[in-house]
């Protein structure tokens, strides 16, 4: 697509804009300015007294984000939800994050990977407490955005909301980065324990750099009913065994309550998700910020590498 | 407070987007509206000028939007888009007509690629607005009154004082002139 093209011409019509279209949405209609293809009916007369100055053809940067930015920093978008937008706060929230972001390395994660938080605890015996789980869900926006870490200690399943710009966290490690098949891995509460235990000394595992994140399509195995969610009418991805434990009413129950159609209503979509444009201009607020950030932790990672060697002779 | 939904990118649309949709009452509930809606968009992509009433056109023109410019940003190629606009568009030879009509024609554009005005309400018919919704660059005449000749428009009154001057003007030369 000639999306520089477009561009180009958004800025030539931005100049004779006269008319704007007031849109429900907080951002301003840049695109919408009358086209200039337009058939006028006024003619303009061949010798026009005023000639308008040549305006210097202002050549649209190259896009220097990322293409994965949107996955890497979910919470930097805002809520799409219309009635809660407020263009000032979200401004404001995201300046708060990058401060945060500067104190404290806050690494990328997917839902499905493996984290450790070390966080202050006043109740702890060294006034820190360090969680070793996975991640089951990532929620909310902004600087309320949070996530569930999930584990199995001595025989209990034990989850912690952390929220992710929480001034008390003092550490985030990402010890296996990588992603798994659903969005979210509420169904592990139903699972073979096995499947959420994680060893508290676990070593982190590097990834090459530049390598795409994997990808696990491991698939967990349930416990028998009764479960906290009616798990089959969620079309999961990552349960091996569903089957065994259905009956033909919930089969029944669940092709009920299917919606098909929901992939093509692409209005619904429209209005959970924000749109290319405004992505583009979020994140190209905090780009530089967040791409100095993430030299500075390879330089940092590199350094502590060097310096500690794990196996003393 | 949600986090966006990043899966699919979206281009921003040029028109008003109610932050609700309309339900459109349907015994079948949403897949009926949808079906409602598919039959809109279908006689929209047909016709290129329809008349309704408003609530349907405001919901249906929408769709008929982002199947546009879905067809503009992923093309013909595309699995998705294609299965999205076999849905949408009831009679199938329209699908041929937005991807080789309607996608050079709005290509490069900069506006909205429907265009709705709100239409009388005949007396003492139904108690619902009525609306047109049409297809911007359509073969029809245009539904935009031309106010350019009208008398008291405050540009039309100072081109018409201009012109009664010149002519006080050209007179007083005349008479000056003839003495």
């Amino acid at each position: 697509m000639n999306l520089t093209a477009r561009v180009v011409v958004n800025r030539l019509a931005q100049q004779c804009a006269y008319k704007r279209i007031v849109t429900f949405s907080t951002k301003p209609a840049e695109h919408a300015v009358p086209a200039q293809d337009e058939p006028k009916n006024v003619e303009v007369p061949p010798a026009a007294p005023t000639q308008t100055p040549a305006v210097p053809p202002t050549t649209p940067r190259k896009p220097i984000i990322p293409a994965n930015y949107r996955f890497v920093y979910p919470e930097f978008l805002p809520d799409p939800k219309v009635e809660w937008r407020n263009s000032i706060r979200e401004k404001l929230e995201r300046l708060d994050m990058l401060e945060r972001r500067k104190q404290i390395d806050l690494p990328e994660f997917y839902v499905g990977s493996v984290l450790a938080v070390t966080s202050s605890d006043p109740h702890a015996a060294g006034k820190t407490s360090r969680f070793v789980g996975i991640c089951i869900n990532r929620d909310r926006c902004g600087l309320r955005a949070r996530f569930v870490l999930r584990n199995v200690i001595d025989h209990q399943g034990m989850e912690v909301v952390y929220e992710l710009y929480d001034p008390t966290i003092q550490k985030v490690e990402v010890l296996r980065l990588e992603k798994r098949l659903d969005d979210s891995l509420f169904y592990l509460r139903d699972a073979l324990p096995e499947y959420s235990t994680f060893d508290e000394n676990m070593e982190a595992e590097p990834l090459e750099e530049g390598a795409p994140v994997p990808v696990n399509d491991i698939k967990v195995v349930l416990r028998p009913r009764p479960w906290l969610e009616r798990w089959e009418r969620q079309n999961l991805r990552g349960v091996a065994n569903i089957d065994q434990y259905l009956k033909d009413k919930h089969r029944l129950s669940s092709a009920r309550v299917q919606k098909p159609w929901e992939k093509y209503d692409m209005m619904k979509h429209y209005r959970s998700t924000i749109a290319e444009e405004e992505q583009t201009e979020i994140f190209a607020e905090v780009h530089t910020e967040l791409h100095t950030l993430e030299l500075q932790r390879k330089r940092n990672k590199r350094k502590r590498t060097f310096l500690k060697p794990k196996h003393l002779a | 407070m949600n986090q966006a939904d990043v899966t699919k990118l979206m281009s921003q649309l040029r028109i008003a987007v109610r932050p609700n949709k309309r339900n459109l009452k349907n015994p079948d509930g949403p897949e009926g509206r949808l079906l409602k809606l598919r039959k809109t968009v279908t006689a929209l992509m047909k016709h290129e000028r329809i008349e309704l009433f408003y609530n349907r056109a405001d919901e249906a023109r929408g769709y008929a939007e982002l199947l546009i410019s879905n067809a503009i940003r992923y093309g013909d190629r595309h699995k998705a888009t294609m299965e999205l606009a076999d849905y949408w568009l009831l009679e199938k030879q329209l699908v041929h007509k937005l991807f080789k009509v309607l996608v050079p024609r709005y290509e490069n554009h900069n506006l909205s690629y429907t265009r709705m005005y709100k239409a009388p309400r005949d007396y003492p018919g139904t108690y619902y607005r009525q609306s047109v919704l049409e297809l911007r660059g359509n073969p029809y005449p245009t539904l935009d009154t031309d106010h350019s000749q009208n008398r008291n428009l405050l540009h039309n009154v100072l081109l018409d004082e201009a012109r009664k001057e010149f002519r006080r003007q050209k007179l007083s030369d005349l008479v000056k002139s003839s003495q």
